[in-house]
């Protein structure tokens, strides 16, 4: 009995003597920042999440932990943790969590989800508690008239890209390239305002559009609306697509043996995925953001970092964006610590160079980065538009489909 | 729009096409309702793996999509056979009617999320597709493309096929005897638990040689098979639960009111005026179109 006393004695002496121990050691090897997101791995945002916003959080990630951590000013690096779960594309299921990394986890930053409605949800949350959020996949004019002082879009907005497409469409038509157009938009929030932002566009740079229809998210079969386009004489199609859709009036367009000068769609045209589809989709066009040709600092280095991690490409919109967005953070946290009422002061004032180029923001929506039309060019989405921005010139009248 | 007769062509070829796929999808998801009362949510989901088996073996191995419904439907089959045995048949061998379908309703949405995520880590969540036949097929004056014709060829003729089958053969003719009367057609012999067994296989085995057919068209996600499953029930209630031909008959006039719907007015109207339809029949005629 008294030898167990006598152990137990000295066990329990030994613990306690290294209680501090362990502790100082906890402290030097800092403890994590803790980043808390969604983002949808399954359900119908699962391919957008997964292609865009999904790859670009695990490499940078392991980008910084590799470098011994996030930089913290006056503190060091700190290792990166993400807490984080699948939203499965349910809009309450990333409310109540992010409610839930702020209040309960206090996580000390916030990545935004995947997809405009989701962001739109998310927003408010972020701003109520007080964390800066950049959102790089959420278009919607929306954004500003809510006016939240916490939430940031990477993206251009409706109005200036659809204006790009209009000024590109202008400048071939005043080649006599083309002549009349026909808009095709989905009938979601992303397509009802790219379109209704497309009206006065085109009208200001005279564009004739002989014909707009609306489809709803999910379509099965656009060739009534695209044999309609070809009938009416249109030589221009502006899809203004969600990736599924995308697929199906491309392969559609082809069926029924259309195939105009000038053929674009939305989201989803600049996928690597799209190109391969489409045995090299030559002479699509699309909203673009982005692609590895692109001068600013770091955008190769980005381009074949993402390729080596994730055996794919990035896509050419905003795939960079999300990337940029995070780089970002990194120097926000970097210069000023995670004080974050000062990370959003610092998000207001400073123009940042990022591998998408310089972002600035203006009341929340990035200002720096043009509304910008890529063309599928022998494998590359080369950026026609505007003429600072681009990396190629554009190829009218399209190609026949492959 | 003046109805002219070219665009009554479009319309009835485009009806046909969509509703030929619908029709198929449906006789197997009837085949297991009106036979086991065993509403099989994850209906939509053989369909879906089916569309992948066919992708991979397309894109992989440069199979024919076509021969690959040699391989599909078989295999489904054999899956459905194994289902039914593991899951099924205890559930349900002396279960009371009431709480069986509440059951086997459980269950199937159980597997429903265990086939989405398992083709989730299989094939990831990225669109996958390829083209094939994606041609234009001209007929009098207008076009259509070619494997949208050929998939709604191939799915009727199966439909009409198997109905021929149920309607004439003696397996059918059990097939029916136990949908009409389950007790007597016991009292006569027939082997409940070997028809409940083969018609669960049939029902998924359509399914998936429909999701084979899809493949040519669609894009393909996890998560493409749900809206099937509701495609299907509509034209399940629709052609009556058991009725075969109903049911054959019930896809087609989907597809035809859902084409008008889309040439007459607009895209949006698709769904609209299905539910229309869907609505019209519960009210006037809730044992559906061809229920008895």
């Amino acid at each position: 009995m008294t030898l167990r006393r006598r152990q137990f004695l000295k066990a329990a002496a030994v613990g306690a003597a290294a209680v501090p121990l362990l502790r100082t050691r906890a402290r030097a090897q800092a403890k994590p920042v803790r980043i808390g997101y969604t983002l949808s791995a399954t359900g119908p945002y699962a391919v957008g999440a997964g292609i865009t916003q999904a790859p670009n959080y695990t490499l940078w990630q392991e980008q910084v932990n590799a470098k011994g951590g996030l930089a913290v000013k006056g503190e060091g690096r700190r290792m990166v943790e993400f807490v984080s779960i699948d939203d499965r594309s349910e809009i309450e299921t990333a409310v109540r969590f992010y409610e839930k990394l702020a209040t309960d986890d206090k996580v000390d930053l916030l990545l935004p989800p995947w997809g405009s409605a989701m962001n739109f949800a998310i927003a408010p949350v972020a701003t109520k508690y007080g964390y800066p959020m950049i959102g790089p996949t959420a278009i919607s004019g929306k954004f500003k008239e809510l006016a939240l002082p916490y939430f940031y879009t990477m993206l251009v907005q409706p109005a200036p890209q659809m204006q790009a497409v209009a000024a590109m469409l202008k400048d071939l038509r005043d080649q006599g390239k083309i002549k009349k157009a026909a808009v095709a938009y989905v009938n979601d929030l992303f397509g009802i305002e790219l379109n209704t932002a497309t009206g006065p566009a085109f009208k200001a740079a005279g564009l004739e559009v002989v014909d707009t229809k609306s489809y709803p998210l999910g379509a099965k079969d656009l060739s009534p609306v695209l044999r309609g386009f070809k009938d009416a004489g249109a030589d221009v199609f502006i899809g203004l697509t969600y990736p599924p859709d995308n697929i199906l009036a491309t392969t559609q367009a082809k069926e029924v043996d259309w195939n105009p000068a000038v053929f674009f769609t939305g989201v989803g045209t600049a996928f690597p995925f799209y190109r391969d589809r489409f045995k090299g989709a030559e002479g699509v066009m699309g909203i673009a953001g982005w692609n590895p040709k692109v001068k600013f600092a770091g955008a190769k280095d980005y381009f074949d970092a993402h390729v080596k991690k994730h055996q794919k490409e990035p896509d050419r919109w905003a795939s960079a964006f999300a990337y940029a967005s995070l780089q970002i953070l990194e120097r926000c946290v970097g210069e000023i610590g995670l004080d974050r009422p000062k990370i959003k002061a610092m998000l207001d004032a400073t123009e940042f160079q990022t591998v998408a180029g310089p972002i600035k923001f203006t009341k929340g929506e990035n200002v720096a980065t043009p509304g910008i039309v890529g063309q599928w060019q022998k494998n590359e989405f080369e950026l026609l538009w505007p003429k600072s921005w681009a990396t190629g010139a554009a190829v009218v009248p399209k190609p026949a489909w492959a | 729009m003046t109805l002219s007769p070219t665009l009554l062509l479009d319309v009835v070829v485009g009806g046909f096409t969509t509703g030929g796929i619908y029709a198929l999808v449906a006789l197997g998801l009837n085949l297991q309702y009106g036979l086991m009362r065993v509403l099989n949510v994850a209906h939509g989901e053989f369909l879906m793996l089916g569309a992948y088996v066919t992708f991979s073996l397309h894109t992989g191995w440069g199979v024919n999509p076509l021969l690959t419904l040699l391989i599909t439907g078989p295999t489904a089959f054999a899956v459905g056979l194994v289902l039914h045995r593991l899951l099924y048949a205890p559930l349900l061998a002396g279960e009371a009617a009431e709480s069986l379908e509440s059951r086997s309703l459980l269950l199937s949405f159980g597997l429903m999320f265990v086939l989405q995520n398992a083709a989730l880590l299989i094939w990831s969540a990225d669109l996958k597709g390829y083209s094939y036949l994606a041609i234009p097929l001209r007929w009098l004056g207008t076009v259509f493309p070619a494997n949208r014709v050929l998939a709604a060829a191939i799915a009727l003729a199966l439909g009409v096929a198997f109905y021929l089958y149920l309607r004439y053969s003696l397996t059918g003719k059990a097939v029916r005897a136990l949908m009409q009367e389950p007790e007597g057609a016991q009292l006569v012999g027939i082997q409940t638990s070997r028809i409940h067994g083969l018609c669960f296989g049939a029902g998924i085995a359509m399914s998936a040689v429909t999701g084979s057919l899809v493949s040519m068209l669609f894009e393909l996600t996890p998560f493409m098979g749900l809206p099937y499953t509701v495609t299907a029930l509509v034209v399940v209630i629709l052609g009556g639960l058991g009725n075969m031909l109903g049911c054959l008959l019930a896809g087609l006039l989907l597809g035809l009111v859902e084409t008008a719907g889309v040439y007459l007015a607009s895209s949006d109207i698709r769904l609209i005026s299905s539910y229309a339809v869907l609505s019209l029949i519960l009210i006037l005629k809730p044992s559906g179109l061809f229920g008895r």
